[in-house]
């Protein structure tokens, strides 16, 4: 558990992204300069094509930017080789993405199991906190399915157990709510405000949907790459 | 490397057609080695069982030994080459044997052996003329210890004394009996190869490991370059067929196992290619390129395995099937275990050429995904 | 037409694979097609290629001729029996021999015959019979026209033996795999005793015979075989077929032709299966848009054709030059008959193996467009 700290989650400075795209320079991400508390909630709103999944990946450690500087939990991140993020990646940042989430053929239990499979590290220790994590996300009885067997929230919070798995110093939540009906997205929200709040952990929520920011402690918008305050 | 194993288990469909491929090559292979071995023993399998340091044949016959001639005098002269221990002679005659209740053309075609030298393969030749030793090929013809085979147009009376293993001679079966016996039956039934009293076809040396080398030179010196000495596997290679059949044949494998692993790259690239969005996601959350390839290398593996196992149960079962002389094949251990360290090997070698497209997968493919 | 193609350019790699796998494949089967052919006319050629009709054993030369031996006896009722034109000795023996000067000995199977009509080559390359002592017909892949041939004896090189020059040449004449003189019987008895010293008479292997006009030589060899229970008599094909051994080879060739040919359309119809599988998501789409089902399984039929006449091609290309050629002892030859066989079985197998694919095809149901289940 990642105790109250001042180290920020994250620090991005005058980060850039440029694509080369058949001879043209597409520029997804221009001079983004963006602070995030460590325990702090971010709404990132934006349409589609904005930005925002790049942003997402270059805070994730799954891109590198082109220019600039990125630090998450106090690590700077950004000169890191390959190697260097996918190790990143693997202690420090959860993901929930917006599809293909689980793993279909294996069950609840050992979705949320994968991350210290990857990794073999404490294989009882991991054990533990994947047990705690279904219980405290109510999915107790659900630990032996299979995603086919889940219903669309019951497998959205499998995905949020799974993020929390590694205790990151930051979870990146990609449309969390863009399958989920009205009520059930609210409910979806609702409980990853719950779950990052009363564990202290930063959190980035990539979202189109408005009403989501009532929930976050921070909305930022961006449009063509670039961030409005 | 578990997740792997899980999705074997928990997905065999996915990998159910590159199974059943590999079984079918697997089966290809052994059956193809199996055949080889079948032939090859059944040609060498006289020679084989005289467990010799050296087998002399005279100079003019090629190394064959219906063509050789061994005279009393050319043996005294081996005898007395410095290192030789024991020296027997052998003799061969090419047959058809009766065998009472078969029909009037229906004869077994045998070689019969006269020899001296008991070894491994070969207990000492039975003392009375008229009797032989006989391969237990014979058994599959019917014939039981005590029966008489008639052999050749004189009808040469031979009594089966007991029965021997794995001695058969280009693809015939044998009879071992001492050279008298040989002798009387090859000159009344070969008139025009008739062999005098002390004349065989080939002598068998033994010789203690020490004085081995250069054992050859020293005899075929000591004759006036009348004799020609070979080693057991020179002889076994000088045999008509032998060494054709095995090089065409290990072709015929080499070109098979470069077909499964033609067969692998394409079904497990296939595989792959599925596995995308996953390896996306498992690269994402920080499964190194190494990890996921080291496991699909693993299910390659144990496809291949159990590909093998079954091939193998394949090949024993069709080895017990056939009818007995039909078709030369055996099933052997060093041959299914060599068979199937060439399909790993295939299935290894395979995989590699999905390497390229696990390792180009780029985590961002998750994130935003909507395929 | 357009599909197929459109796809196959965009996969590539998969579908060169696909095609080289059935390619080697398809050299496998040819290859093995002709070393079986090769094999069987490198024992049996001789058999095939002497002139006689009718070929009379002894029961106890198990239809070979180095094991058989005709008695004066048998020889006397063999050639009296009704319906017999022609008749004549053959003899063969296998000996060691020095062709011109090589440095090495090798060997030689010799078969003499006396009268030309009943044992002789029926056909030659080139050059013409013997009609002097001394002359032979060879075989035409191991010999040349004015090779001279010496008998090795077991007197060494100061022993004066047979020598025989090579004057007429004749294909698929090979006897036990091994190169093959035919000779007038006078020399064949020189080359037995050039060998064999001590040789006593010589007797013939086999007595060839020819029926007389109107009967046909099957019926003869029922005849000869009524009257001599020790006589094995056989028309000339029939001799070659049911030479020991090459029963054998046949049945383990069969099983061999069986696995691989299976592998075949096995690897093509599984192949069309996953790929089917992988793009029904485009295939629904492609419905739900209008087009008709049997285009696309026609599409899916004409891959299935290119990848097979592909994989022919490859395989014959390969095959082509190595039918030139020698295996080891073994002269291999390129039979447009089989080639034209396995083409069409392959790709009749190949393209019923892709009727699983093909239904699956017919399956897809174009609302499952709308509602995001087709793709997998």
């Amino acid at each position: 558990m990642s105790e109250p700290s001042s180290t920020p989650a994250l620090e991005m400075e005058a980060v850039r992204k440029v694509y080369e795209v058949a001879d043209e320079e597409v520029v997804a991400l221009d001079h983004a300069d963006l602070s995030l508390g460590s325990d702090e909630i971010l709404a990132l709103v934006g349409p589609s094509g904005s930005g925002k999944t790049t942003l997402c990946s270059i805070a994730g450690g799954i891109l590198s930017p082109t220019e600039g500087k990125v630090v998450v939990g106090g690590k700077d991140i950004s000169g890191y080789s390959s190697k260097q993020l996918t190790e990143f990646r693997r202690d420090s940042v959860g993901f929930v993405f917006q599809t293909v989430n689980l793993i279909p053929f294996l069950t609840a239990r050992e979705n949320l199991l994968i991350v210290d499979e990857i990794s073999s590290r404490d294989r009882k220790r991991a054990s533990r906190r994947a047990d705690q994590l279904l219980e405290e996300l109510g999915l107790t009885d659900r630990a032996d399915n299979l995603p086919s067997q889940l219903s669309g929230g019951q497998k959205q919070r499998v995905a949020i157990g799974r993020s929390l798995m590694n205790e990151p110093a930051l979870v990146l939540f990609d449309e969390p709510t863009s399958a989920l009906d009205t009520k059930l997205g609210d409910q979806m929200v609702k409980l990853i405000r719950e779950e990052m709040k009363s564990r202290g952990t930063a959190a980035i929520i990539v979202t189109h949907d408005d009403r989501i920011t009532s929930y976050a402690d921070r909305t930022v918008h961006i449009t063509d790459g670039r961030l409005e305050a | 490397m578990r997740l792997a194993l899980k999705e074997l288990r928990r997905r065999p469909g996915r990998f159910g057609v590159a199974t059943v491929i590999l079984t079918l090559i697997a089966i290809l292979l052994m059956f193809l080695g199996g055949l080889l071995d079948g032939l090859t023993a059944g040609n060498t399998g006289a020679i084989r069982a005289q467990q010799a340091d050296l087998i002399v044949f005279s100079a003019t016959s090629q190394d064959s030994l219906v063509r050789s001639r061994i005279d009393p005098e050319q043996r005294r002269k081996v005898e007395q080459v410095d290192g030789v221990k024991t020296v027997g002679e052998i003799g061969s005659v090419q047959l058809g044997g009766r065998i009472e209740g078969r029909g009037l053309r229906d004869l077994v075609p045998v070689v019969l052996f006269g020899y001296q030298a008991a070894s491994k393969g070969l207990p000492a030749p039975p003392t009375s003329l008229g009797e032989a030793w006989a391969d237990d090929s014979l058994e599959a013809e019917g014939i039981e210890q005590g029966d008489m085979i008639l052999v050749g147009p004189a009808r040469s009376p031979v009594k089966v004394t007991g029965f021997v293993s794995d001695t058969r001679y280009a693809g015939q079966s044998t009879l071992w009996a001492s050279l008298e016996t040989w002798r009387k039956v090859q000159n009344e039934n070969r008139p025009d190869a008739r062999v005098a009293p002390g004349v065989s076809q080939a002598l068998v040396v033994q010789a203690p490991a020490a004085n081995q080398a250069g054992l050859a030179t020293r005899i075929d010196e000591a004759t006036g370059g009348n004799t020609s000495s070979l080693t057991e596997d020179e002889a076994i290679n000088a045999l008509p067929g032998v060494s054709s059949q095995q090089s065409v044949f290990n072709q015929i494998i080499g070109l098979t196992v470069l077909i499964a692993i033609i067969v692998v790259a394409l079904f497990f690239a296939l595989i792959t290619v599925e596995r995308i969005g996953l390896y996306g996601v498992l690269k994402a959350l920080g499964a190194g390129s190494g990890t996921l390839f080291a496991g699909v290398l693993l299910q390659a593996v144990i496809v291949t395995l159990i590909a093998s196992v079954i091939g193998a149960l394949a090949a024993l079962a069709f080895a017990a099937a056939i009818p007995a002389g039909s078709i030369p094949f055996i099933a052997t251990g060093p041959r299914i275990a060599g068979s199937t360290f060439f399909l790993l090997l295939a299935a290894v070698i395979g995989c590699a050429f999905s390497l390229r497209r696990v390792l180009k997968v780029d985590p961002a493919t998750a994130i935003g995904g909507g395929q | 037409m357009f599909l197929a193609l459109r796809e196959m350019r965009r996969a590539k790699v998969r579908f060169a694979l696909l095609i080289s796998a059935i390619g080697l494949l398809v050299l496998l089967i040819l290859a093995q097609q002709a070393i079986q052919t090769g094999l069987i006319t490198s024992f049996i050629g001789a058999i095939e290629r002497q002139s006689a009709p009718v070929l009379v054993y002894s029961v106890d030369g198990q239809r070979t001729l180095q094991g058989s031996i005709i008695t004066p006896p048998l020889e006397k009722k063999i050639r009296s029996t009704e319906g017999i034109a022609t008749s004549g000795r053959i003899g063969q023996g296998t000996f060691t021999v020095k062709v011109n000067d090589e440095p090495e000995d090798s060997d030689a199977a010799i078969i003499g015959y006396t009268d030309p009509a009943v044992g002789a080559p029926d056909q030659l390359t080139t050059g013409r019979l013997p009609n002097r002592p001394g002359e032979s017909v060879g075989s035409d892949n191991d010999f040349k026209l004015g090779d001279r041939v010496r008998v090795l004896g077991p007197g060494g090189p100061d022993q004066a033996t047979e020598t025989i020059e090579i004057v007429g040449l004749a294909d698929d004449a090979q006897l036990q795999v091994t190169p093959t003189l035919f000779v007038e019987w006078p020399d064949y008895v020189a080359s037995v005793k050039s060998a064999n010293p001590d040789a006593g008479g010589i007797l013939p292997s086999a007595i060839g015979a020819a029926p007389v006009p109107g009967l046909d030589p099957e019926t003869l060899a029922g005849r000869i075989n009524d009257a001599s229970d020790e006589a094995d008599a056989l028309t000339r094909q029939a001799a070659a077929d049911e030479t020991p051994g090459v029963a054998e080879v046949s049945q383990s060739f069969q099983v061999i032709f069986l696995l691989f040919g299976m592998v075949v359309p096995l690897v093509t119809g599984l192949f069309f299966l996953i790929i089917t599988l992988q793009k029904s998501g485009s295939l629904t789409l492609l419905r739900a848009i209008g087009a008709k089902s049997s285009l696309l399984v026609r599409s899916l039929m004409v891959q299935v054709v290119l990848v097979i006449g592909g994989g022919l091609a490859v395989g014959i290309a390969l095959y082509t030059p190595l039918s030139q050629a020698q295996l080891g002892d073994i002269k291999l030859s390129f039979d447009v008959g089989a080639v034209l066989l396995w083409s069409v079985l392959l790709l009749v197998l190949g393209l019923l193996s892709a009727v699983v694919a093909a239904r699956r095809v017919l399956a897809i149901d174009p609302i499952e467009a709308t509602t995001g289940e087709g793709g997998r």
